[in-house]
Formats: C-alpha cells, sequence, structure tokens
C-alpha cells in the first residue's frame, strides 16, 4: 500500500528508525575497527563462531606438539652430541688396544696406557650420567634422579649391574593420534653396556699383562653399539625437526585460515564506517530541513 | 424584512467554527500522544425552512459530531502483528542474553580455559616430576571447574530472570484487562448518546495493543461499543465491563536454580485455577515460556554433559595411574560433583599443598613415567561417545553454533515482524496520525470561517443601525 499521507509521529518514528539502525552499525563498526575482529558473539555468524573456535583448539593442540618436537629436539641433540663423545672415546680406546698390542711395549708404558684406558672408562660413566636441565639423558629422562651408571672406582665394580637408572620408555606427543609419539629416551644400559665392558676388559689386560688384542672384538662392539644407538638418536631428531617444521607450517595455514574468518579488514571496515556516518549525517540534515519546513513559520494566524 | 435569520446563521456559524477550532486544537495538543487518532469535525447543513416570500433558504451549519480517522480493520491487523512483534523481541533478547552468556568467541572462554588445562596436560607430559608443570595443571583445571560453575549459574539466572518476566507479565495483563473493562463500561455510557468516545478507544486500543503483545487474544465489538476479549484458546477474559476470566500463576516444576518455577493459567470469577497452557503459546508469555522451558535447560543440559564427559574421562585416567610418590590414585580423583553447576577440582591445591603431587602422570614407579599424563593429553583429540563421538573442544563449538543459529534465527524473525509492524504502524500513522502542517492549515480555514461569520454579524448589525437611523 502507497502511503499517501504523512503524519509527524511518521517523520520523527522514520528518523529514531533511521538513525537507530546506522548507530547500531556505527558501533558494530567501531568495535571492529578497535579489536581487528569481526564477530564479538556467535549469533552475529554462528558458523563462523564455529570454526574459530575449532581453529583456535587445533593452533593450541599444534603449538603444544610444536613445543614437544621442539624438546625432544633439545634433548636428542644433547644424546647425540654425548654419544658422540662416547664414539670418540671408543675409537681412542681401539688405537690404545692396537697400540699396546705390540710385545715391545714396556710395563712402564702399559701402566701408563691403563690410566688413560680408565679415564675413558670414567669418561663412558660420566657420559652415561649426562643431565640435560635436571633429567638424566640416559637414565629415561626421569628428573632429578640419582645417577644411573655406578661410579667405575666403587669397589665390586661390574660394568654388567653399572646400571640402576630407569628402564622406563619416555615418549612425546607429536600428533593429534594417540600413536603419534616420538621415543625421547635411550636405554643407557643398553648403549654402554658393551663399551664400558669392552673398555673394562682393556683396563685388566693392561693392567695384568693380559691378551689386549683379545680386548679389541669387545671395544668394536662397544663403539657399534653406540654408533647403532647414535643413528636411531640421529633419525629420532630428524623427525622431530621435520614435525617441527610441519607444525610451524600448519600453523601458518591454521593462522591464516583464522584470520581470514575472524579478523576484520580493515580499510573495508574503515570504509564502511565512513559510509554509515555519512549516511547518519544525512539522515539526520534530512530530518532537521523536513522538521524545520512547517507552515506555522510561514504564515501569521 | 428580518435579519433574526442572518444573526442566527452567523451565530451557529460562530459556534461551528469554534467547535472545528477546538478539534484542530485537540489534534495538534495529542500530536506526539501514543495511539492517538486525529478527530475532524463533521459540518452538516441545518434543515432549510420557507422564508416569507415562500423560498427554502439555509440557515446555516453546525458541526454534530466529532469523527476519528480509524481503519478498524488495519487496527486489528496492528493487534495481531503486536503479538507476533513482541514475542520475536522478547525471543531474541532472551537468546541474545543466552549467547552472550555462552560467548566463546572473546577471550577467556571455556574453550580457552578447556586448550589452557590440555597444554598444562601435555606440558606435564613433558615433564611427569615437575611440581610446576603439576601445579599449573591443578590450576588450570580449577579455572575450567570454576568457568563452567560461572556459566551454569548464569544460565541458571537467565532462566530465573524469564520467570520472573513471566509473573511480571501476568500481573500487568491482569492490570490491563481491568483497565479494558472499565474503559469498555464508559464507552457504552458515553455512547449511549450516540456520539463516539473518541478518546476513550484510542486509550482501549492502547491497552489492548499492550495486552496481545504480551499474550495472543481475540476482539469482538458489540454494538454499544464494549469490545470482548477472548484468549486464542477461546476462553473469554472480558465480557463488556466485566473480567471473566484473569491470567494468574502457580508453582510449577523446578528451575535450574532448584527453586519453584511459575506455570501461567487462567482464573475464573471463583478463584480457580484453570491450567490452559494452549492459551499462552504466543506472545511475550509464550516466548518467556519458551526460552525458560526449552533453550535455557537445554543449554544448561549441554554444559552438563561436556562437565560429565569431562569429568569421568579424566577421573577415568587419573584413577588408573599412579602419583609422584608411586601410590595408586585409585582413591584420588580429579573432579567431583554432579554438573557444571558443582563441578570441583578434587585435588586442590589451595585446600591441600599435597595436591600436586597426587597428580596421576605415570602408571608404574620407574622415574620419569609419563604414559598416564600422555594418556591424558591423548583426551583433547579423543572423540567422546556421550559427546555425539566428537572431542570436547568441538562439542563446546558444536553448542556454540548451535545457541549462535538460535540467536540470530531469532534476531532475523525479530526484524521481520518488526519490520511488519512498523510498516502497519506506518499505515496506521499515515491514516490516523497528526499533521501538524493539515492541522495548521484546517486552523487557518475554520479561522477564516469564524472571521466571516463574525464578519456576517458585523453586516447585520450594520444594517441594523441603518434601519434605527431610518426611524429616528
Amino acid at each position: 500500500m502507497s502511503i499517501q499521507r504523512v503524519s509527524d509521529a511518521q517523520t520523527f518514528a522514520l528518523l529514531n528508525q533511521r538513525a537507530a539502525a546506522l548507530e547500531v552499525q556505527i558501533r558494530r563498526l567501531q568495535r571492529q575497527v578497535t579489536s581487528g575482529t569481526l564477530y564479538a558473539s556467535p549469533e552475529e555468524n554462528p558458523a563462523a563462531a564455529t570454526r574459530i573456535l575449532r581453529s583456535r583448539a587445533d593452533l593450541s593442540a599444534l603449538g603444544q606438539y610444536g613445543d614437544s618436537a621442539r624438546f625432544g629436539v633439545q634433548i636428542l641433540g644433547a644424546q647425540d652430541k654425548a654419544l658422540g663423545e662416547a664414539g670418540a672415546l671408543m675409537t681412542r680406546a681401539e688405537e690404545i688396544a692396537a697400540q699396546m698390542s705390540s710385545g715391545l711395549i714396556s710395563a712402564e708404558q702399559r701402566l701408563a696406557a691403563a690410566e688413560e684406558v680408565h679415564g675413558i672408562l670414567e669418561g663412558l660413566t660420566s657420559l652415561g650420567n649426562a643431565e640435560l636441565a635436571g633429567r638424566r639423558l640416559f637414565g629415561g629422562l626421569a628428573l632429578d634422579a640419582p645417577a644411573p651408571f655406578a661410579d667405575p672406582d666403587t669397589p665390586g665394580w661390574d660394568p654388567a649391574t653399572a646400571y640402576t637408572g630407569s628402564t622406563q620408555e619416555f615418549f612425546v606427543k607429536i600428533g593429534g593420534g594417540a600413536t603419534e609419539r616420538v621415543r625421547l629416551s635411550t636405554d643407557g644400559d643398553a648403549v654402554f653396556e658393551d663399551a664400558l665392558t669392552g673398555v673394562a676388559a682393556l683396563e685388566t689386560a693392561l693392567r695384568t699383562n693380559g691378551d689386549v688384542s683379545a680386548t679389541v672384538a669387545g671395544l668394536v662392539q662397544g663403539r657399534d653399539t653406540i654408533a647403532a644407538e647414535r643413528a636411531s638418536v640421529g633419525a629420532r631428531q630428524a623427525q622431530l625437526v621435520e614435525r617441527d617444521d610441519q607444525v610451524g607450517a600448519t600453523v601458518l595455514r591454521e593462522q591464516t585460515a583464522l584470520a581470514d574468518v575472524e579478523d576484520a579488514d580493515l580499510v573495508v571496515v574503515i570504509s564502511q564506517l565512513v559510509q554509515a556516518q555519512t549516511a547518519l549525517q544525512a539522515t539526520l540534515q534530512a530530518a532537521t530541513r523536513v522538521i524545520q519546513t512547517n507552515l506555522a513559520n510561514l504564515v501569521s494566524i | 424584512m428580518s435579519l433574526s435569520p442572518v444573526l442566527s446563521i452567523a451565530q451557529r456559524a460562530l459556534a461551528a467554527s469554534e467547535t472545528a477550532l477546538e478539534v484542530v486544537s485537540n489534534n495538534i495538543a495529542n500530536v506526539n500522544t501514543p495511539g492517538y487518532s486525529r478527530q475532524a469535525p463533521e459540518f452538516t447543513s441545518n434543515v432549510p425552512i420557507v422564508n416569507p416570500i415562500g423560498i427554502f433558504i439555509g440557515t446555516g451549519a453546525t458541526v454534530t459530531r466529532v469523527i476519528q480517522i480509524v481503519d478498524d480493520l488495519l487496527d486489528k491487523r496492528i493487534l495481531e502483528a503486536e503479538t507476533d512483534r513482541r514475542e520475536h523481541a522478547t525471543l531474541r533478547d532472551r537468546l541474545g542474553s543466552l549467547a552472550g552468556v555462552l560467548n566463546d568467541v572473546q577471550e577467556p572462554s571455556l574453550t580457552s580455559q578447556l586448550a589452557g588445562f590440555f597444554d598444562a596436560v601435555d606440558a606435564l607430559a613433558r615433564n611427569p616430576a615437575g611440581l610446576a608443570e603439576r601445579q599449573t595443571v591443578l590450576g588450570r583445571a580449577v579455572a575450567l571447574a570454576d568457568e563452567l560453575n560461572r556459566r551454569s549459574a548464569s544460565v541458571a539466572t537467565l532462566q530465573r530472570g524469564a520467570d520472573d518476566a513471566l509473573v511480571d507479565r501476568v500481573e500487568r495483563a491482569n492490570a490491563l484487562l481491568a483497565e479494558i473493562a472499565d474503559v469498555n463500561v464508559a464507552i457504552a455510557a458515553a455512547e449511549l448518546e450516540g456520539q463516539r468516545a473518541n478518546d476513550l478507544r484510542d486509550r482501549r486500543r492502547v491497552a489492548l495493543g499492550e495486552l496481545a503483545g504480551i499474550v495472543s487474544i481475540q476482539t469482538t465489538e458489540d454494538d454499544g461499543g464494549a469490545v470482548a476479549v477472548y484468549a486464542s484458546n477461546g476462553l473469554a477474559l472480558i465480557n463488556a465491563g466485566t473480567v471473566v476470566h484473569t491470567f494468574g500463576t502457580r508453582t510449577g516444576g523446578f528451575g535450574l536454580d532448584g527453586f519453584a518455577l511459575h506455570d501461567p493459567g487462567f482464573v475464573d470469577a471463583a478463584g480457580n485455577f484453570l491450567d490452559l497452557p494452549s492459551g499462552f503459546a504466543r506472545g511475550e508469555i509464550g516466548a518467556l515460556l519458551a526460552v525458560r522451558d526449552g533453550q535455557y535447560p537445554t543449554a544448561s543440559a549441554a554444559l552438563d554433559t561436556f562437565a560429565v564427559a569431562l569429568r569421568d574421562r579424566v577421573n577415568a585416567i587419573q584413577t588408573a595411574g599412579v602419583d609422584l610418590d608411586g601410590n595408586a590414585t585409585t582413591l584420588a580423583p580429579l573432579f567431583g560433583g554432579t554438573g557444571a553447576a558443582d563441578l570441583t577440582v578434587l585435588l586442590n591445591p589451595a585446600t591441600d599443598p599435597t595436591a600436586p603431587r597426587k597428580l596421576a602422570a605415570a602408571l608404574g614407579t620407574e622415574p620419569g613415567d609419563n604414559r598416564n599424563a600422555l594418556a591424558l593429553a591423548d583426551l583433547r583429540t579423543t572423540p567422546i561417545a556421550a559427546l555425539g563421538n566428537v572431542t570436547l573442544s568441538a562439542y563446546l563449538g558444536i553448542e556454540q553454533g548451535r545457541v549462535g543459529e538460535d540467536a540470530q534465527r531469532a534476531d532475523d524473525t525479530s526484524k521481520a515482524t518488526g519490520l511488519l509492524g512498523q510498516q502497519l504502524d506506518a499505515q496506521r500513522a499515515a491514516i490516523s496520525g497528526v499533521n501538524l502542517n493539515e492541522e495548521l492549515t484546517n486552523l487557518l480555514e475554520y479561522q477564516r470561517a469564524f472571521q466571516a461569520a463574525a464578519q456576517v454579524i458585523q453586516v447585520a448589525d450594520t444594517i441594523l443601525d441603518e434601519l434605527v437611523h431610518i426611524l429616528r
């Protein structure tokens, strides 16, 4: 039905309705500009709200996977360094064994070599007891735990029973699935027992004028065991580095997607704000003109 | 020749113009009165008479009545639209409040508290013996439980607010029934003489409009001008000047806060309560009932479902493990309570300094065992059957979307019904509203008529004067 007549109440009602609608719009745009986000409440866009919450939850979880991956890289990096040093000690022990296998070595030279080999034994033990931030690298990563390897100078020390640390495997979670875990612990007993046994045998041979060459095989086995575990550590470290990169890339994608849904495009919002302000100004000006145009102003009764 | 008829016609014209000016003044005075319908004088020519020379001659005009410019059919449509408009505006406001209470879009939120809890669990899994990590897990659990408690209480408060509003609306509706019945009596009395009680009708129209906003009604007007009012189920509420049935409330079921709610009904003249829910399906009361008994309990139940799933799953893992001192935690669940309203952290560091040590991060006694903490961390991404096979955070997202959709739909419908109401109001204003320019024009018109009638008297007076001079 077309309006044929306009009452004063209509004029004011129209002004109120239009101005109120524009003021609501301006307030919303103002909030978007100041907060930088499009939505303040789920009813503004329920689908976007669900998406925003999912993205935030995903980002939170991804943050933890990234933290765990980086934590793992640190731990495995420290283990790798320690195993590298242990490997170097084993190489030195093999060199000593080779040198001392000759029949021309004097008793004093054998004793001096025995002292050096004992130092290697202590060095290996020290590496087996290595810590990072209070956690035993080869003792189940237990915090503030006692040294897992007994001191070789302890009476009755036996390389087969020297390890008394934790045998618990330690994993970190790097993904949502229950199987997306990486082992950080390295069984100190399994890694160092062969090496300690081989080096202890060499020391004994040197001190007792025994057959040094017979100990070489044990030293090689000890070195190989360490090298094999070092390879495993390296592989897991590489896996974690790759996972950290993946998480970083996923976080970036997720943040971009979240920003697309959540963030206000300031250029657009400010343009809309200016547009709404202009419309409000025009509405008020038009209303003022209409209201001021009154017969009472034109005639004297 | 007699000048009496001239003077008499002029006198009546003066009176008519004066009445017309009064009507215009009344219109101008009521320009901002809600529900006022403009009035107009109805001029009628007087019965002509035969003058002494046998010619029919008019005897002027009088204002026989003051009419009201209204469209009764349009007023009925406005009444119906008002029911819709208030119903959906109430739904919009109440569901908007619910969406505000459960708002997770702005942080800190329940979703962020849940994420914070699992972040702390992940940190614990990286350092299962760390006391700081344990303290953080418990602190986050407390924050999560507190947020659930707060939300549950807020939903209960919303429900109580809806119930209070319902009681208030019932009381207001009864006051309106009494007012309409009184005005019915006044209109019938005033219109006995054949005059239309315009201002009383306006007053009744406003009261009927407000009543229709509260609850859906039907009306019929009898020949005497009284309006009979019926509830939407056909029950008579007003018959002429008598309120046949009033609205009432009685104690109903229990609300989310544990206190009784009110059920609306009708009360007959003998004071009997009539339980007829069909009479309250629409209008403000219908909307209040819908959210009070529908959306609010549903939202509360969703929070309870979430809280119970969280409690049960976390406790199942916690009680299967071993604490920092190597003790089994079978009897040391993390969460207690029966739902969102009373979810509590039983291992609360604020009341038990040893609580962090009782958190079961391990499954065995070997140092560095983090298997139970990992199991707890897995819960973040584990679908839970009780939640419809979605994760805890996904459930919150779905519920957030559902509440948001309800509020958005209510807002959209409210806008549509509001727009229809505005259009009808505009139509009514176009017909019945006061236009000051129009009234000023009428003012000029009746002023001129008054001046002209006065001029006639002056002319008659001059003629009489001349005649008196001749006689001298």
